[in-house]
């Protein structure tokens, strides 16, 4: 038999599995729930995707510096109320939503400068900001779910336009995606933002001002969060004090199932990632398994995906299949 | 050398910033009693200084690992969804007819499973602790909620451990006397076996104390398992004193567990989670929300204000580690 060599790179290899794993997941969760393969469902899933979505891209820059934020949680759901507040108040939408950015993004910058500047355990900082984040939500309401004037204010409308039978929300994700892409893997920033991960001293005495972009990085992360937040008032019609709590799990395992994926945290792999748990998670809660249970499954899909990702399971592996192979091979 | 010259020379008023900071916990913890004290009298009422005791109590068997764990460089914020996890083991094992031998058993024996695992991914095969945590306290979190299949359990009968949380010497309890106990030999152990010293070198370098020869993974893990079976206690303890299983139950203790051991750090060892430095955190957010309550402060105030001592706290920790030599920390 003559033996015909393929040149497939790696990363064509890893794109054909990753369909493969997708196509698989979306066939099994078809043949158990016929609804599961309609258009009102994918609908779903590219609103659900979008917010899940958008809060995993700024943390793959907080993860890209090493670095972790617990805060953007507790943040965004000070953003969401006082986005909520406003509203309620009757000022236009723009302005509640320029308002919440205002109120959200300096408290990320903060914990940037408390990290990046001042040396300070970044785990700890944002624990500690993001519970004064989530307190202070309590401020305008006491706690009350701020629904006033949603109907007419326009913010639904984030939630159930659609262009070309696709949700404006997932326009919102892709354009988000695009544009973080760019600055991630096509410019000299982005460049930057991997050599501070990398080895923090020899990128800053290369001249790279490690400093600002884990700044940066602080920042982008609670940009995004109330991006996501954003949506997710928009499709419940109301703004509470728990809405923020929601995108933790799923944003850290989207990064990190998408990096054991794709071989490295970066935008695309963040994409593949959350694009895999928002498919797994929606058919869970159409086959009707209770919530509870959602929970474990993103922490399972975590966990396998920090499993996967580390060099030294890694390394172990390959030893062990090259291993048997080359017993293969003798026998 | 410069570094010894440096403290020979030391000012009067350096010496007293020094003596300051290291006992500044101790300070605020005084001076929030006093506060307190001047402003809602009955704070000092027997039966409420019981009640800040016993809550202490509860909360200084969930951190006492916890200590080591953040004392070694590592991080656990599983803990709270451990301690969810052994209460309604506790609780449906009880309810179903079991016994509190079996089912403290079967609680502790939970605990020390998760912890076993989270110190096996940690420590052997190195994955990040923040994350590995994580996700193992969102499954213990969710195998919680799925044993009461989403509400609470109620226990009808407390048993032994109801009578032995209810006996009281005046206004200390005895379970206060016992962990009281326990945080002395533990400090005993920390400064006089060769394992507190292990712990501290693991945070400085994990790699340069497994190259001396230490089974640092093994460490790693021992120390993973006992966290786990000491918040496993600590469910237990509160299943008893809720008498009823709540899958919820750790949301409150997160903050106020990882504020009590990083605040500690402000003591004695500055910069370094210890044992003493966690109880007087303990007790110091034990008044603070006591105090609080009798105040009428909403609980978001008193989020907030853990949420700022916190923050401030490690942010004082590292100025002054950094102004202080090596030599003298």
């Amino acid at each position: 038999m003559t033996l015909k060599t393929v040149n497939l790179s790696a990363t064509t290899l890893r794109l054909l599995a990753i369909v493969l794993l997708l196509l698989v997941i979306v066939g099994i969760f078809s043949y158990l729930e016929p609804r599961y393969a309609s258009y009102g469902n994918f609908s779903a899933i590219t609103r659900h995707m979008a917010a899940n979505g958008l809060a995993a891209l700024g943390l793959t820059f907080v993860v890209v510096v090493r670095r972790f934020d617990l805060s953007f949680p507790g943040i965004a759901t000070f953003a969401a109320v006082t986005i909520g507040y406003m509203i309620a108040n009757g000022y236009p939408l723009w302005l509640a939503i320029a308002t919440g950015m205002v109120a959200a993004v300096p408290i990320g910058l903060l914990n940037g400068w408390a990290i990046g500047m001042r040396g300070l355990p970044d785990i700890v900082v944002t624990i500690g900001s993001g519970s004064i984040a989530a307190g202070m939500a309590f401020l305008y309401s006491g706690g009350q779910t701020i629904f006033q004037n949603f109907m007419t204010s326009g913010i639904l409308d984030l939630n159930d336009t659609k262009i070309l039978k696709i949700n404006i929300s997932f326009y919102l994700l892709v354009t988000a995606y695009a544009i973080a892409g760019m600055v991630l893997h096509r410019s000299t920033a982005g460049i930057g933002f991997y050599a501070t991960g990398e080895n923090e001293t020899s990128a800053y005495y290369s001249g790279i001002r490690t400093k600002r972009y884990v700044l940066a990085a602080f920042g982008i992360s609670i940009f995004t969060a109330v991006l996501a937040v954003i949506l997710l008032i928009a499709s419940s019609g109301n703004a509470s004090t728990n809405h923020g709590a929601t995108l933790l799990m799923p944003a850290y395992a989207g990064v990190y199932l998408g990096a054991a994926l794709l071989g490295g945290a970066s935008v695309p792999a963040t994409f593949v990632g959350t694009l895999v748990i928002t498919i797994l998670l929606d058919g869970f809660s159409l086959l009707g398994v209770p919530y509870y249970y959602s929970d474990g499954v993103v922490s399972t899909i975590l966990l396998f995906g920090v499993i996967a990702f580390n060099e030294r399971v890694r390394h172990i592996a390959r030893h062990l299949v090259f291993k048997n192979f080359r017993k293969g091979a003798q026998a | 050398m410069r570094a010894v010259l440096a403290s020979e020379q030391a000012s009067t008023p350096a010496l007293l910033l020094s003596w300051v900071a290291r006992w500044s916990l101790m300070i605020t913890l005084l001076l929030n009693i006093a506060a307190f004290s001047w402003v809602a009298p009955q704070m000092l009422e027997p039966g409420n200084l019981a009640t800040i005791l016993r809550s202490a109590a509860i909360m200084g068997i969930m951190v006492l690992g916890l200590t080591w764990i953040n004392a070694a460089g590592k991080l656990d914020v599983s803990f709270m969804q451990v301690a969810a996890l052994a209460n309604m083991v506790a609780a449906a094992l009880v309810e179903i007819g079991s016994g509190w031998t079996l089912a403290v058993l079967g609680a502790l024996a939970s605990g020390a499973l998760v912890g076993a695992i989270n110190g096996w991914l940690i420590g052997v095969l190195r994955l990040s602790p923040l994350i590995t945590t994580i996700s193992t306290g969102g499954i213990c979190g969710s195998v919680a909620a799925a044993i009461g299949k989403g509400t609470s359990i109620r226990i009808s009968d407390a048993g032994p451990l109801g009578d032995l949380l209810a006996i009281s010497f005046g206004p200390v309890p005895l379970i206060a006397v016992l962990v009281g106990v326990l945080y002395v030999i533990a400090w005993w152990c920390q400064e006089h076996f060769t394992m507190g010293r292990y712990l501290y070198a693991l945070a400085q370098n994990e790699e340069a104390v497994l190259e001396a020869g230490v089974p640092t993974d093994r460490l790693v893990l021992v120390l993973y398992t006992f966290t786990g079976i000491f918040c496993a206690g600590a469910g237990v303890l509160l299943a008893v004193s809720l008498s009823s299983g709540q899958p919820m139950i750790g949301a409150s203790y997160f903050i106020d567990g990882l504020t009590a051991v990083l605040v500690g750090a402000m003591m004695i060892r500055i910069g370094q989670p210890n044992v003493i430095g966690t109880a007087t955190g303990i007790v110091l957010l034990a008044t603070l929300v006591s105090g609080g309550a009798l105040l009428g402060w909403p609980d978001y105030q008193r989020d907030i204000l853990k949420g700022a001592l916190l923050v401030g706290g490690v942010a004082f920790t590292v100025w002054i580690a950094r102004r202080t030599p090596a030599q003298r920390r």
